[in-house]
């Protein structure tokens, strides 16, 4: 780690175990370069995008799919920049619930959603049993003052039968990029 | 025999110090790795990016300057907000050599409409949304905005922030940073 690193909340694992005199080597190192180098100023804590912002969805029946945004404590997304598509298929209107008004000095009255969105998202046509994959959009920040850029996050379910019981919930799978690479 | 003591222990004590040396310079070398992984002020002022015109503005023409780089977006209200106060200083130190310099992580037109509102008395160059990766580059782990650096005279990047930079932060690095000359 350097002294750009930013906490992201999670612990970084050592990429060699190799004992602690080792570690304290590095910690007397981290310490120096702190002391001698432009270090960072101190970062805030923050999530990263997919973390703070985590998508999932289900088959409620063959022609309905229920996206759920659960947004972490101190962040927000915003309503207009959120964009649902499905593959294969079509979606017809999804009615968003009503956010939080906020008056923005640019965009003007703009709306925001926070802790939980839960989103119906009506096909154009009814398919049962169908594995689909359903792609969302969305931009949102953190209160501590930082945007993150607009992201999308994909999920693939398989829609219930005709008559058939509302699928299980499926996250979105993880981004493979790690902070730490 | 306790000779034969000391001298073990002075082996024993030379052995520890060998193996903490090579400890030491291991982790440096670590540590000197993880660093080059980022882009450095040569990799800055390599870059030439479009402006709202369209036209490729190389970063090197600022170089020998104080450069503030501030990664920004329209749709980013926390960016919006520490714009003007980065105009002030803009004003008050640009003919000592203060530079400051957008990268936004947005379409051209909307740069050009925000910034002609609101009067931007500094360049912004359009990084489109390429640019998260290229402030990831510099630092940016997150890919958030707004992220700053401060470049200092001879091109070394000495501070990088993410989130709003605020005037107490901000402004005793600059002051240092134009007592210096470029070398």
């Amino acid at each position: 780690m350097d002294s750009n690193a930013i906490s992201t909340g999670s612990t970084p694992k050592p990429r060699v175990e190799a004992g602690r005199l080792r570690r304290i080597a590095f910690a007397s190192l981290a310490v120096a370069t702190l002391a001698g180098a432009p270090a960072a100023a101190l970062e805030p804590k923050l999530l990263p995008n997919e973390r703070a912002f985590a998508f999932s969805a289900r088959g409620v029946d063959d022609r309905t799919v229920e996206a759920r945004f659960v947004i972490a404590d101190g962040y927000y997304l915003y309503r207009d920049r959120l964009k649902f598509t499905i593959e294969p298929g079509a979606l017809g209107e999804a009615s968003l619930p009503p956010g939080k008004p906020k008056e923005d000095q640019f965009f003007g009255k703009v709306e925001t959603y926070r802790n939980q969105l839960i989103v119906k998202l009506p096909l154009d046509a009814a398919a049962p049993g169908r594995a689909v994959t359903v792609n969302a959009e969305s931009q949102g920040c953190a209160d501590l003052g930082v945007c993150y850029p607009p992201q999308t996050q994909k999920v693939t379910l398989t829609l219930p039968a005709a008559g058939g019981r509302p699928g299980m919930p499926v996250e979105a799978a993880p981004v493979k990029k790690s902070w730490l690479k | 025999m306790s000779q034969r003591w000391i001298g073990v222990a002075f082996a024993a004590a030379g052995l520890l110090a060998l193996g903490a040396g090579m400890l030491w310079q291991q982790a440096g070398n670590e540590a000197t790795a993880s660093r080059s992984t980022n882009a450095d002020g040569a990799t800055l002022f390599a870059l030439a990016l479009p402006d709202v015109a369209g036209k490729d503005q190389p970063m090197a023409q600022w170089k020998g300057k104080v450069l503030v780089v501030n990664f920004w977006a329209t749709w980013c209200e926390p960016c919006r907000e520490e714009m003007p106060r980065f105009m002030k200083l803009q004003e008050q130190y640009g003919g000592k050599g203060l530079q400051f310099v957008g990268i936004a992580i947005d379409q051209a037109d909307k740069v050009q409409q925000f910034t002609t509102n609101m009067h931007l008395n500094y360049p912004s160059l359009i990084g489109g949304y390429g640019g998260i990766e290229l402030s990831r580059s510099f630092g940016n782990a997150l890919g958030a905005l707004p992220f700053t650096l401060v470049v200092d005279r001879a091109g070394r990047i000495v501070q990088t922030k993410l989130g709003p930079m605020k005037d107490e932060q901000l402004q005793p690095i600059i002051d240092q940073l134009l007592l210096t000359s470029s070398n």
